[in-house]
């Protein structure tokens, strides 16, 4: 703080209150000390939650044992299996992320190598607007217009595909509108709005000299991105696509609404499911005893599942970003 | 020089209290009105969830109540049997309405406070079917037990086909339409089956059932009149009023005597006549003896906790409870239910005077 | 000297055939991509608004609810439309505040210590947990023991917000340049109140419009609500601190399992609102955004 040492026996007589050097008054000292407690307010919140719903579902844990995975999600026979639930959140969220990666990051890269600026932004705009319809909105027009609609499309496919080896275990029936895939689908317009944030930022690091270079030496737009943009940018897209996947399996409302409830475990993508936080949702406010430890118990997992996905991401993005940023 | 804005949120959480408190004035003053006809007026919120067989009747009691006690405010907030017995054992809630008795296994919720049983009213469990073309279909128990282990899987079976002589009945493949959370409606249903077809119907009776893969689940009776509603060649197990209400066809099922009985208020009354009423008001109407009674007529309770810890409670318990056994009573029909027999609301009546603080 | 052929010549260039035909391939699959995710943002908007346009009227947003059998011309959503603003309001009370210190401690007083590295990426981490554990979490630690009440939504609103808030915050701070705290460290001013006099006022469009956007998606939760408001009201209640309450969340989240005509309408006419009310937010950020950005590129 030599500056300010100089400075202030330049100026001419003032003291200027709290600040002078090895004197740090009461109102600075606590508003320091504030700022860090709301910084720790996050941590403290995190544990907190990893704590508690640990501590309630703990009856579930003890009680089930390694049965907390089987296959039977029975409250009335006393059965607490959760594999149904993972199989469903698992299956929705690969279904999300087939469909909205390649969307997303087409997008990514329209904005970044393809439209002007001017028409960035519009385009921007639209894919903003996606994020702002709230979840139970795109649960209630999932249900009452896309659902009613495509269960036509899913007999047809069904009975058509019924018997065929393969093609008959994904597609065949039984069918219904309520499903998987509808619930896949659902939730890739949903996660299309992150997945296409983050794969900008992550290609717009790519340096120019490089994207220059490539167009210099001739080559198209197209195998520019392949061979210039892709290999800079693909950790940090594979960690964009990660966090949409943990934004997938978190996604509650709307898949609720889609999936159908079904604690079945079937490989037949058009009939209906459950996943994770559905059911969570859905039973939480009947249960009771182990049946409630078992939902608490599910919201552990959840929020394992996620804490995980989100820091291998997170660290992906981060960790390519640095080594954009130093090259 | 930039003033500080940081205010900014602040004004804009001015704001946004202020278009809430005069939102706030507008919504209270539109309430009911006041009119004389209760001796003592009380004053409170009675906070209930639970069946959603009686959500219709609760919806329409608590606005013509607001005639009878204007201070008082209810809040009936549904969510299945499961839910309003787990809320009353939690203390959230005054009262719970419920389908069916306290299963053994939730009696510990209870820690030991005794619970009353307030009977309200009966009703039928309908068969609700979207089949376009198909009016008037009739079912028999064990027909119904084999469509709903998924036993039968297209609506031109020949078990079908046999009860319906006649019928043009398509190819489609039939698609459940069950109930995702803890129902009494489900209970119900399940126990008549199990009385009336024990050999055929394996999947045993309680408020949450194993359905076979690929049923559809909703929540709420209202949850699975829509599934009916927007899936054609669906079947589903709705209570009437809800099924009424939104439109749906349903089928005459076979009763013990034999007869293909069509769901409706009197053939539910008929069901009433039979029943064996406990010492604690508890009984079930379903697979009745009576010629004309719908094999499917079932039951709805509000429970209560004997003692209530303040007084005040206890009068509001006893005034609104009090409406859906006396006045309120003249609301079914017209909704779809069937008023308690006399018998058994005499003795609710009579009832009412345990709550106490 | 280097003697051009023909072969060299025709390689600076257009691309040959076969090029091209990719590049135009990958071109029109990149503009696709685009119109798939135009094609279900405009028909769930048309549907919103065609359906909820009929319903929509003052009435309708103040009028208590009525039965769900109730036709659509009967009623309102009014105790949602109160709900949703001060739970929102509450919550944004708590969150926004926490979440501008929060970032300023990340970014003034942190520097690269291990401790703000970690809450920073914590941080991040906190933004993708799923807003149903946060309900779950305030129903194990308040509601068991309070009861069902608007604060216990907003509480659980506030632990969505936080996160956003910090992150959004964060940004905004670090493209402040040094030059101007510098500037005031010299004049002699303390840290606190040159955060508070120079460093915030300087970010202020883009903390506010990072707020904006983190109350507009609070507004527009459910899951959060599920376990902490109770719902089920047919008239407002205006305590927020006390008293099971409802939003327009939760409302179309129940009415969308629906059978009734009515029911439904009213869900169709709340989705219009919370549209219509995140939207309004949105462009707010926008604005201020525009009208407040210095030291954005």
């Amino acid at each position: 703080m030599s500056a300010v040492q100089q400075a202030d026996q330049a100026a001419p007589g003032s003291v200027p209150a709290g600040g002078l050097i090895g004197h740090r008054g009461l109102g600075d000292r606590s508003f320091q000390w504030l700022a860090l407690a709301a910084g720790l307010l996050v941590l403290l919140i995190l544990v907190l939650i990893a704590v508690t719903t640990t501590q309630q579902a703990s009856s579930w844990f003890t009680t089930e044992g390694l049965g907390i995975f089987g296959t039977v999600w029975d409250p009335a026979a006393n059965k607490f299996g959760a594999l149904p639930f993972i199989y469903g959140t698992a299956v929705t969220g690969v279904i999300a992320l087939v469909m909205a990666v390649p969307v997303s990051v087409g997008i990514a890269l329209l904005l970044t190598e393809v439209v002007p600026f001017r028409i960035a932004r519009p385009i921007v705009y639209v894919v903003d607007l996606l994020a702002v319809v709230p979840s139970v909105v795109w649960g209630l027009w999932g249900i009452l217009v896309f659902a009613t609609w495509i269960q036509h499309i899913y007999a047809s496919i069904g009975s058509a595909v019924n018997g065929i080896p393969v093609l008959g275990a994904l597609f065949g029936p039984p069918t219904s509108g309520a499903s998987f895939f509808t619930a896949g689908i659902i939730l890739a317009f949903m996660i299309t709005p992150i997945v296409t944030s983050l794969s900008r930022e992550v290609i717009a690091t790519v340096p120019t000299i490089d994207r220059e270079g490539a167009y210099a030496l001739g080559s198209t737009r197209w195998e520019m991105i392949r061979g210039v943009v892709w290999p800079h940018s693909q950790g940090g897209v594979v960690g964009a696509v990660l966090l949409g996947l943990g934004r997938a399996m978190g996604e509650t409302i709307a898949a609720a609404l889609v999936i159908g409830s079904s604690p079945t475990i079937t490989s037949h993508l058009f009939s209906t499911g459950y996943n994770m936080p559905a059911v969570i949702a859905n039973q939480f406010g009947e249960s009771t005893g182990v049946w409630r430890a078992g939902l608490m118990g599910l919201g552990v997992l959840l929020f394992a599942f996620t804490i995980i996905v989100n820091v291998i991401a997170r660290g992906i993005v981060n960790r390519s970003a640095r080594r954009m940023r130093g090259a | 020089m930039q003033r500080v804005r940081v205010r900014g949120v602040a004004a804009a959480g001015v704001a946004l209290a202020a278009m809430a408190l005069s939102l706030a004035a507008c919504s209270s003053s539109s309430t009911g009105t006041s009119s004389g006809g209760s001796s003592s007026s009380l004053s409170g919120t009675l906070n209930a969830s639970g069946s959603t067989f009686q959500l219709p009747f609760q919806q329409a009691a608590i606005q013509a109540f607001k005639s009878v006690q204007s201070g008082m405010t209810v809040n009936y907030g549904g969510g299945g049997s499961g839910k309003g017995r787990s809320d009353l054992a939690s203390g959230v809630v005054q009262f719970a309405g419920s389908d069916s008795p306290i299963p053994s296994d939730e009696v510990a919720n209870f820690k030991g406070k005794t619970v009353l049983y307030f009977p309200v009213f009966l009703g039928p469990i309908t068969m609700s079917y979207n089949l376009s073309g198909v009016k008037n279909l009739k079912l028999d128990p064990a027909v119904i037990a084999d469509i709903f282990q998924a036993k039968i899987k297209t609506w031109n079976d020949p078990a079908i086909k046999a009860i319906n002589p006649g019928v043009n009945l398509p190819s489609t493949p039939i698609s459940l339409a069950v109930r995702s959370d803890s129902s009494g409606t489900t209970a119900n249903f399940s126990l008549f089956l199990m009385t009336a077809e024990p050999s055929i119907w394996k999947l045993g009776s309680s408020s949450t059932i194993n359905w076979p893969s690929g049923a559809h689940a909703g929540n709420g009776n209202g949850g699975v009149a829509q599934i009916v509603k927007s899936t054609p060649g669906a079947i589903g197990y709705v209570d009437y009023a809800d099924a009424k209400a939104s439109g749906l066809t349903f089928a005459s099922v076979k009763n013990s005597a034999g007869n293909y009985i069509a769901p409706s208020p009197s053939s539910a009354s008929a069901a009433g006549t039979t029943v064996t009423l406990k010492p604690d008001l508890t009984f079930a109407a379903v697979w009745s003896s009576s010629p004309q009674a719908y094999p499917i007529t079932y039951q709805s309770w509000d429970l209560v906790y004997q003692k209530q810890s303040s007084a005040n409670t206890a009068k509001m318990l006893k005034a609104y409870i009090g409406y859906l056994i006396g006045d309120g009573q003249k609301l079914l029909t017209s909704l779809g239910y069937a008023p308690l027999p006399s018998n058994i609301d005499s003795k609710a009546k009579a009832q009412l005077s345990k709550i106490g603080s | 000297m280097a003697v051009v052929t023909e072969q060299q010549k025709a390689g600076l260039g257009e691309p040959a055939g076969w090029r091209r035909t990719k590049n135009r391939i990958a071109t029109i699959l990149m503009w696709l991509s685009f119109v798939v995710v135009i094609i279900p943002l405009v028909f769930v908007l048309y549907t919103v608004i065609a359906k909820g346009i009929s319903v929509i009227s003052w009435q309708f947003l103040t009028s208590p609810i009525p039965p769900s059998v109730a036709p659509a011309d009967v009623g309102g959503i009014g105790p949602a439309v109160l709900g949703t603003l001060e739970i929102t309001a509450l919550a944004t009370v708590m969150a926004v505040p926490l979440g501008i210190l929060g970032a300023v401690y990340l970014n003034e007083y942190g520097g690269t210590n291990w401790l703000s590295r970690l809450v920073g990426f914590m941080s991040d981490v906190m933004t993708g947990v799923p807003s149903i554990i946060m309900g779950l979490f305030i129903f194990s630690i308040w509601v068991l023991h309070f009861g069902f009440s608007g604060l216990a939504g907003a509480f659980a609103l506030g632990c969505l917000m936080l996160p956003i808030v910090i992150r959004s915050t964060y940004e905004m701070l670090r493209l402040v340049p040094d030059a101007l705290r510098e500037g005031s460290y010299a004049l002699g001013a303390s840290k606190s109140r040159v955060t508070l006099t120079v460093v915030l006022p300087a970010a202020v469009g883009g903390i506010v419009s990072g707020a904006l956007l983190a109350v507009a998606r609070a507004a527009g939760e459910t899951a959060p609500l599920l376990f902490t408001i109770l719902g089920g009201l047919s008239v407002a209640n205006p305590n927020v601190f006390s008293g099971a309450n409802t939003a327009l969340s939760l409302l179309i989240f129940t009415n969308a399992s629906s059978p009734y005509p009515g029911a439904q309408a009213r869900g169709w006419g709340a989705a219009l609102t919370l549209i219509a009310i995140a939207f309004i937010l949105m462009i707010a950020a926008r604005i201020v955004t525009a009208r407040y950005a210095r030291y954005q590129h």
